[in-house]
């Protein structure tokens, strides 16, 4: 038995799912106190059953998007070793910080020193500013940690009272801002992550639940509980990835659609290519800031059923939430009363919604018929607009090899894929003026816990090997080295990264033993010779390994009823 | 909307080289992925990066005559280095970008208008395909091509050397002394487009201070009185003080210098063969430079201020011939009918050695004068490799401002040499290149 719980803003769901079936589901309000929320869903869950078979538990949370929120510039200090290249000046680092000698080049090379006087000056600067955690963030230290990793040990040394982080240990992307910018976030929300993990395990515990238990991260994969506590930027906007993952375990594994996920206060727009989500390959924006998280890639609205119809000289708008819906006997007029109003929507009807369209209408002189079906022209173009933006997303994709540009382009999909509310009505609107065909999977209303449920853990590797410098080095944090063996072949290669992706893999609990080869599959394979005065000097290869993302198990169409 | 961006198309073409070993290999741009990657520039506000798309055989044909045809000269390679600098040519007409950087192997510089094989590392000139592209969809007139390779732009020059609407410059270094031997001052163009066609041949040793001032006293006063509507920069970056192919003594901060003061509208990636020393920094200088941000702390780990600086000999050589040309530029210049002479027709026979393909081609040019046209443009060219194996073609071109006199003769001239060709076989293959029409034939 699986048990995925998702910690949504509003609420908390959660599935029990057996044998393909949903079993028993449960949605509670979320309280403030996230591990409340969780340990009554548990509870819930496993009323008068007891934690016989539970075989895998996994939670997908807001809690790092509600730590985040509003934090623009976290209280965190940055090290920046930038070597030679743009005038770090001109670019977006979250926090304030020091640019300091010492630098490495592409082939993880040192080409300057650091000085340590230097370091000495900037923590005592940012202490005296009453800032305790420092980033330390050395282009190209995937290629070389040792630079980061020498001040780091500097600092702990003499500096016992600073938390210090280097960014080769957030990630190994090729893309030093966002390696520093995630890790400046990652140490802003680590200790009040980590207690949260801590209370997690407790419940865990509590209910005697011995199987593994994951973290759901922003890709859909997942992470064992006690290595996500080094990596709490990972589980930011989990919540999409559950939601599409479980609209993906209740249709077809290999569908392809646009998926339209119509929230309270937002709206997110994905794509499913043959059953796996597109990615943000390098990253995604953390409050403006970019970071090194591999997510879904979504485009968002701040639009959604809660949404409050107003209108602003004269003109109709679509605003933010005010408040409880008419429908639901509150005072704001909101978008879900539009569709109730217009017969679109299940929802029953509130005398409170003509009364408040007349209201409208008495100020701007439309008649209320006039006011609803204009709100719903304007939700829907701005939600053509945005799929209209992920196609282009997806079809200018940036290609940097033959094959990929050979291979040509899909045609766009023409199926949609409805979650949330108010999504079954604006999706049915969508598809009748594009012709679509429209799908509102089973359960959409706990898409999300199931997709955590089921999502299959994943993990993806860029290794870059050079074996002129004797090195390799990974996306992955921290994990970069030195060569033992000398690699000549591409096949030596591939068996050196294959082996390292094993051990990750074991670490990360996430294939089966004895089933590697079976669930590992390698992306791309590349050997370039180094050349230098017309002799071979060594080789790099670059090669890319994968745990296909997807489902665990499907569910299967005649589910029981849900409790 | 974006109109502060600087577009830019990176493909390092990871999946092509012309062999293991050769200088333009997979490996050239893998430093300069590493460098503007890890710098962050696809997620800087000021860059818009762009998927690379192939080319049609028809932006080809539009350009050269390729021998047997399109498909045996170009790889898929080819045709997406062509196609990026297509892709980006369109998003500038379109306002979507202020400027664009194709960063696209393989090079096209050393592609003439006929082409047998691989010259120079280059097959087809990316380039010339752009600008009768642009010409073609968007009806421009007059563009130049700025040439910053150190190797003189012998293919370029080729194609319009007698084209009055596109202005040739090339700085490079001395033809004496390196690949492909060509590019004196002497070669101005065509009679029909005098003084549209200017070389700078530098001597070996030239440092960014002579870099930089035939740039601002030669071809900054060319440029000015031409007043193209786009300027094209052929971004060859083996002036590289630490080049292996040749022997200048250029920076990347000067590079960079020059991109600010030329203000291209589209640089094209050339030559530049020191693919760690150079590249990444000079890329980025050039990037940066375009998108109006600072370059200066791009610096070369090898820099020091001598390794750009150039002997006192060096820059009394390049004063008589910054001199020579401000001479040679405030002349008068003698109209069209004279410099056509009595026979009213120009005549030039040319040798050409394809290096990568061991390939000599003996090529016999014809320009009709037209007091209202550029005039009809013939070549026969016959190519012989080692083994003795090539063929023989002839072509015509009709200019894309040809007048209607000259299009209908045109087409008399192809179907007389096609006549002609069936019963004497004079030639293996014929080739008509209409591009007022846009309509490319071949028999
Ligand atoms: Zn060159
Ligand atoms: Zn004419």
């Amino acid at each position: 038995m699986y048990i995925g719980i998702d910690v949504g803003g509003t609420y908390t769901d959660g599935v029990l799912i057996d044998d393909s079936k949903v079993i028993r589901s449960v949605k509670i309000e979320t309280e403030d106190n996230l591990s409340i929320s969780i340990q009554q869903v548990l509870a819930k869950l496993l009323l008068n059953r007891g934690n016989k078979n539970i075989s895998r538990v996994v939670l997908s949370t807001t809690l790092i998007t509600n730590m985040l929120a509003g934090v623009k510039k976290p209280p965190v200090g940055m090290l920046l070793l930038p070597g030679p290249g743009i005038n770090p000046q001109s670019q977006d680092f979250c926090s304030d910080y020091i640019l300091l000698k010492g630098a490495v080049d592409y082939r993880g090379r040192v080409i300057e020193e650091i000085d340590f006087g230097e370091v000495d000056s900037a923590v005592r600067h940012f202490l005296d500013k009453g800032i305790t955690s420092l980033v330390v963030a050395c282009k190209f230290s995937q290629r070389n940690p040792s630079l980061e990793n020498r001040i780091e040990h500097y600092i702990k040394e003499r500096y016992p009272q600073v938390d210090v982080a280097p960014s080769n240990r957030t990630s190994g992307l090729l893309n030093w801002i966002r390696r520093a910018n995630g890790t400046a976030f990652t140490l802003f929300v680590k200790n009040d992550y980590n207690q949260f993990v801590q209370r997690f395990e407790e419940t865990i515990t509590e209910y005697d639940i011995g199987c593994p238990v994951y973290i759901l991260k922003a890709d859909g994969a997942t992470l064992p509980l006690e290595i996500a506590r080094q990596y709490p930027l990972e589980s930011i906007f989990s919540g999409p990835a559950a939601s599409t993952f479980g609209a993906l375990a209740t249709t077809q594994q290999d569908i392809t659609g646009i998926m339209l996920d119509i929230g309270g206060t937002t709206t997110d727009i994905g794509l499913i290519l043959n059953g796996i989500p597109l990615m943000a390959e390098r990253g995604i924006y953390v409050n403006g800031y970019l970071v090194p998280v591999r997510a879904l890639a979504l485009s968002s609205l701040a639009l959604g059923g809660d949404s409050a119809i107003t209108h602003k000289n004269g003109q109709l708008v679509i605003a933010q939430r005010k408040g409880k819906g008419c429908y639901l006997g509150g005072n704001s007029i909101t978008f879900t009363d539009i569709l109730v109003y217009l017969e679109k929507s299940k929802l029953s009807s509130h005398p409170k919604i003509e009364l408040a369209l007349q209201e409208i209408s008495k100020n701007i002189g439309k008649t209320a018929e006039n006011i609803a079906e204009e709100i719903l022209n304007q939700f829907i173009a701005r939600i053509d607009e945005k799929i209209e933006e992920m196609f282009l997303r997806w079809e200018e994709e940036p290609a940097y090899r033959i094959f990929q540009i050979i291979s040509g382009q899909e045609t766009r999909p023409q199926t949609i894929i409805c979650l949330g509310g108010p999504a079954q009505s604006i999706g049915s609107i969508l598809a009748q003026k594009r012709s679509w065909e429209v799908i509102v999977p089973q359960h959409a209303e706990i898409a999300n816990a199931i997709g955590a449920a089921l999502a299959k853990t994943t993990l993806k590797m860029d290794v870059l090997i050079d074996t002129e410098q004797g090195r390799y080095s990974t996306n992955l944090p921290g994990l970069s080295g030195t060569l033992s063996a000398r690699l000549l072949s591409l096949d030596e290669a591939k068996t050196f990264a294959l082996e390292i992706f094993k051990g990750k893999c074991a670490e990360w609990k996430l294939v089966t033993a004895g089933k590697e080869l079976e669930d590992i599959e390698i992306v791309y394979e590349e050997g370039f010779n180094i050349v230098r005065n017309w002799q071979t000097k060594g080789k790099i290869f670059q090669i890319g390994l994968q745990i296909k993302p997807g489902l665990v198990n499907l569910l299967n169409e005649g589910t029981d009823a849900i409790e | 909307m974006q109109l502060n961006k600087t577009g830019l198309i990176f493909f390092p073409a990871f999946d092509w080289s012309i062999s293991p070993t050769h200088p333009e290999r997979e490996e050239r741009l893998l430093y300069t992925r590493d460098q503007i990657f890890e710098e962050g520039i696809p997620d800087s506000s000021y860059i818009r990066e762009y998927k690379p798309r192939l080319a049609a055989k028809e932006d080809i044909r539009r350009v050269h005559f390729c021998v047997p045809d399109v498909e045996d000269q170009t790889t898929e390679a080819h045709l997406i280095s062509a196609g990026s600098a297509l892709k980006l040519g369109d998003a500038l007409m379109k306002n979507e970008i202020a400027n664009g950087f194709v960063m696209a192997r393989p090079p096209g510089h050393h592609a003439m208008r006929v082409v047998h094989g691989n010259r120079g590392f280059c097959n087809t000139n990316n380039e010339a395909i752009l600008v009768e592209y642009l010409r073609r969809k968007y009806g421009l007139k007059r563009i130049a091509i700025v040439d910053t390779d150190v190797h003189h732009g012998d293919g370029t020059q080729d194609i319009f050397y007698h084209d009055p609407d596109v202005l040739c410059i090339s700085l490079h270094q001395d033809g004496r002394t390196i690949f492909p031997g060509t590019g004196f001052v002497h070669e101005t163009g065509g009679p029909g487009a005098y003084l549209k066609n200017i070389n700078i041949p530098l001597p070996p040793g030239t440092g960014d201070e002579g870099f930089l001032r035939v740039w601002r006293e030669i071809i900054k006063p060319v440029l000015n009185k031409f007043d193209p509507q786009l300027i094209i920069n052929s971004a060859g970056q083996d002036n590289h003080f630490t080049d292996p192919l040749a022997s200048m003594r250029v920076s990347a901060q000067a590079y960079g210098k020059l991109t600010e003061e030329l203000q291209p509208d589209i640089a094209v990636l050339e030559g530049g063969y020191a693919i760690e020393t150079a590249l990444p920094y000079v890329n980025l200088a050039i990037l940066l430079a375009l998108a109006k941000q600072d370059y200066s702390k791009v610096i070369e780990p090898q820099f020091t201020p001598a390794a750009v600086k150039q002997d006192e000999g060096i820059t009394l050589y390049i004063d008589d011939l910054i001199r020579y040309w401000q001479d040679a530029l405030s002349e008068d210049v003698p109209s069209k009918e004279d410099l056509f002479g009595e026979g009213k027709v120009y005549q030039r026979k040319k040798s050409i050695y394809y290096d990568t393909d061991g390939i000599r081609e003996n090529q016999q040019e014809t320009v009709q004068y037209c007091p209202n046209c550029p005039g009809l443009y013939q070549v026969s060219s016959t190519a012989r490799d080692q083994v003795g194996q090539g063929n023989s073609i002839w072509g015509l071109s009709i200019p894309l401002f040809a007048c209607d006199k000259c299009l209908e003769k045109g087409y008399k001239m192809w179907e007389q040499a096609i006549k002609e060709g069936k019963e004497q076989k004079t030639f293996a293959y014929y080739y008509l290149q209409d591009k007022k029409n846009d309509n490319y034939l071949k028999e």
